[in-house]
């Protein structure tokens, strides 16, 4: 094992690759596989996950744009085309790979893109602001009260009802988090209008993490 | 035989069947014996001289030796004895337990590990190919459900290698299935792998887009399929019979071959007609007669396949889908035959299920797509499949800390640091999981292992990462360092249900060994075989025309013969070679004589003319 075998934390984002193919020299238009030789760059892996899939660094992303740029990579790395080569290069291949996949997981999922994104941009992790919004734990508390009801009842449309509207509630928070970002992202202003925001979008993130806990009870039930 | 032309063999190693597919320029290709069959039963039969048959004689063989026949030997890989309780209940055969709480399969006295057992279905499938292919295999893909955990993946690689194969990849059955149906895809679309084998179900949800097939999400159950369904019949049969003949009537081991094989062919004919008939000899005159009908075949496979669609449900939920945004079903293993799957699982997802290819046989292509892909002759197409179970370890307190989630796209890699909690430790305990539950003791066991090596340290200083992989086989590898000092902590995992790299390595150079044996047993047979039939071709020729010979080469002869039947007592094949060559050579005289009276009798009554 090498000293890059974990993925790419974060707090080494940013940092610069080169700009060339280390083998043939070839300016490099992305930073994993050179387009002329396709070999490999072991040290896009320390870019971030946005960079190394090609893809700006923001909330907002194209899907389609997402998946097209994982597959083409996954063509250029995977370890199954990989099996005639040397076993260094094997095990880079596995490397990169594995990367690519954590990297494509990440990005995917809205919830999981935000709390990197968040990391990326400074922000606090859950274990070091545990906040959420005004108002939200009495919302919550209401609601849990409710849906204990309806199951003590045996009402599953009542339950059913009460997951719809936390569904609600969740795609609304993740709105909420969608312009904080792009406000975080468009904002020329001082470094403590920034941190506000970005512990906003802390707090919301906090909140969308309860209402999925939740969720996942209720859905579990219900399947 | 030639060496291996570089053809690695896919394997589809099936709890009923088992078979064999190659790669070639047009495709993949099914291993057919002379008479056309592939499919191969997993069914080993050991005589009482030690031999051992494989497939369509040994399945044959079931009734009259119950306790020397193994069936369904996929059940017990990387279980524990304590797993399989409820399978004894129908095995005719014995199983005891095995070391690290693995199970041993009881033949005639002697233990013999799954491992060993599904080797020797796996040699039989490699020893078809070499035969129809002409070449030696060294190497080979072999499927298994997605569903699998960790240790019976390793304990199918395992098999493997004491097959004599270098296993360059363990893939999943329904994936492997998605490979052979969809070669010619090139849109975007979104498929589903129903796959109901004889033994295990999944059902697997890919998207594939221009020759890439990824795995979105897999969900199944390694414990049902067929088996499930014939012991309903079985139950319903031992059930009335009892009813008639008295409650206190025991099944003998041969019965419950009979029973188990009838409640088998008549769910196959319930697939085409609307009843069987059955039949089953109880000895002392009485015989039990039944009529089964579709419906009630139909009533009792109803709750199993309630259960796969449960899977479905979850298979899609993690994938983020709806049943609507399939585009096509794809039904494989040879329960999809039956037309209560096909009819509730194309309701489910509101259309049409595809069963173009033969879905006994489809695995096995794939197998061999994925084989090509290894061998470098497809660079076109490609398979990301994801593992279907979470990796984890325990926690503090008897809790189970995921570090890999299920349906993560493999290979994929999660790290964790760990650190000491009395001054000057040099050991970190640590127990890896597999399985969803919140819980250490409800999850799987994978396996334990010591970090040693930890520099002296006060408590909490030193920082151990370790790195978990799960590459392409679906297969955990464990590694370990200390950041502080840079140390590499040595990693060396027991498994929980399985054998240690040291047990494989000893089994494979005794299986070697005894191969060499069994080898120049086999020729010492064949060799018999052949040395009866000359014997008898000159005594036959002797009889019809012994008065052509000369005396002298009638004795000569004669010495020969004798000289044969005394070699075929010994055990030594060169000596019985080299007797039947001088046999042959002595009776060349009569041989010439015999062949020139062939030649005169053809010439006789034909015209000049004609010749």
């Amino acid at each position: 094992m090498t000293d890059h075998n974990d993925a790419p934390a974060p707090a080494s984002a940013g940092k610069t690759i080169p700009f060339k193919c280390a083998k043939c020299d070839a300016p490099l238009g992305r930073p994993l596989v050179c387009d002329a030789c396709h070999t490999l760059n072991a040290s896009a892996m320390l870019t971030d996950y946005f960079t190394l899939l090609g893809l700006p660094r923001q909330y907002e992303l194209d899907g389609q744009q997402l998946h097209r740029s994982f597959i083409d990579l996954c063509r250029h790395s995977h370890p199954d085309h990989a099996q005639n080569d040397s076993p260094k290069v094997q095990e880079l291949h596995l490397r990169v790979s594995a990367t690519l996949n954590e990297a494509h997981r990440t990005l995917k999922d809205p919830v999981r893109r935000a709390e990197y994104l968040l990391e990326l941009l400074g922000g606090q992790s859950s274990a070091q602001d545990k906040r959420v919004p005004d108002g939200f734990l009495g919302t919550m508390m209401m609601m849990q009260e409710e849906l204990a009801e309806a199951k003590a009842g045996g009402d599953a449309r009542e339950a059913g009802r009460i997951a719809s509207v936390m569904r609600t509630q969740r795609d609304g928070l993740m709105k909420r988090i969608s312009n904080l970002f792009e406000e975080h992202r468009l904002a020329v202003s001082c470094e403590a209008v920034r941190k506000d925001l970005l512990d906003e979008i802390r707090r919301q993130l906090n909140a969308v993490a309860y209402v999925r806990k939740l969720l996942s009870q209720v859905e579990g039930v219900h399947a | 035989m030639p060496e291996t032309g570089g053809i690695i063999l896919g394997i589809d190693l099936g709890t009923t069947n088992s078979l064999g597919a190659y790669m070639t320029a047009a495709g993949p290709v099914v291993v057919r014996d002379a008479g056309g069959a592939a499919l191969v039963p997993s069914v080993l039969a050991f005589g009482p001289d030690g031999q051992v048959t494989v497939g369509r004689q040994a399945k044959a063989h079931a009734v009259e030796n119950p306790l020397s026949t193994i069936y369904s030997v996929k059940r017990l890989m990387g279980k524990s004895l304590k797993d399989v309780a409820e399978d004894l209940r129908v095995l005719p055969y014995a199983i005891k337990p095995g070391p690290n709480d693995t199970v041993l399969v009881d033949v005639a006295g002697s233990g013999r590990t799954p491992q060993e057992l599904s080797a020797m279905v796996l040699e039989d499938i490699r020893r078809r190919a070499e035969a129809a292919l002409g070449v030696k295999i060294t190497q080979a893909v072999i499927t298994v459900p997605a569903y699998f955990d960790d240790a019976q993946r390793q304990a199918t690689r395992d098999a493997g290698r004491l097959a004599g194969l270098e296993v360059r990849r363990i893939v999943n059955e329904p994936t492997a299935a998605a490979l052979a149906y969809g070669l010619d895809r090139k849109s975007d679309s979104c498929i589903a792998v129903y796959d109901l084998g004889g033994g295990t179900f999944d059902i697997s949800i890919l998207r594939c887009s221009e020759g890439v097939f990824q795995v979105l999400s897999t969900n199944g159950d390694t414990r049902l399929g067929g088996d499930d369904l014939d012991r309903e019949l079985i139950d319903m049969l031992t059930g009335e019979i009892r009813a008639r003949f008295g409650e206190e009537l025991e099944f003998g081991p041969a019965t419950r071959q009979a029973l188990k094989a009838f409640a088998e062919e008549a769910k196959v004919r319930l697939s085409d007609y609307q009843q069987a008939k059955v039949q089953v000899d109880l000895g002392g005159g009485r015989v039990f007669e039944r009529i089964i009908t579709r419906d009630e075949f139909e009533a009792r496979a109803a709750k199993w396949i309630d259960h796969t669609l449960e899977h479905c449900r979850r298979a899609l939920a993690d994938a983020g889908l709806a049943p609507g945004d399939i585009e096509e079903v794809v039904m494989v293993g040879g329960c999809t035959r039956i037309p209560l799957v096909r009819r509730r699982i194309a309701e489910f997802f509101g259309r049409n299920v595809y069963t173009a290819v033969n879905p006994d046989e489809v695995v096995a292509l794939g197998a061999a797509v994925q084989a090509g892909i290894l061998a470098g002759m497809k660079r076109d197409t490609l398979l990301l499949d994801v593992t279907p179970l979470s990796v984890g370890i325990e926690t503090l307190g008897g809790g189970m800390g995921k570090l890999i989630m299920r349906n993560s796209a493999v290979p994929c890699m999660a790290s964790e640091t760990f650190t000491t909690c009395i001054d000057n430790q040099s050991a970190v305990d640590i127990h890896i999981l597999q399985g969803e539950r919140e819980l250490a003791a409800d999850c799987r066991s994978l396996g334990r292992f010591v970090l040693r090596g930890v520099p002296p340290m006060p408590a909490g200083m030193p920082r151990i990462s370790v790195t978990f992989l799960i590459d392409a086989n679906g297969i955990l590898n464990v590694s370990a360092r200390e950041l502080k000092s840079g140390v590499e902590a040595s990693v060396q995992v027991t498994p929980s249900h399985g054998l240690t790299a040291q047990q494989v390595d000893a089994m494979v150079k005794e299986s070697y060994a005894h191969a060499m044996e069994d080898f120049e047993a086999h020729r010492v047979i064949d060799l018999r075989n052949e040395a009866t039939r000359v014997i008898n071709a000159i005594e036959k020729a002797l009889g019809a025309r012994g008065h052509v010979l000369a005396a002298s080469d009638r004795a000569r002869l004669d010495q020969a013969v004798a000289d044969l039947k005394a070699a075929m007592k010994s055990e030594d094949g060169d000596a019985i070679d080299a007797a039947m060559r001088a046999a042959n050579e002595a009776a060349q005289a009569l041989t010439a004589d015999q062949m020139n009276d062939v030649l005169r009798q053809t010439a006789t009554g034909r015209k000049i003319s004609e010749f």
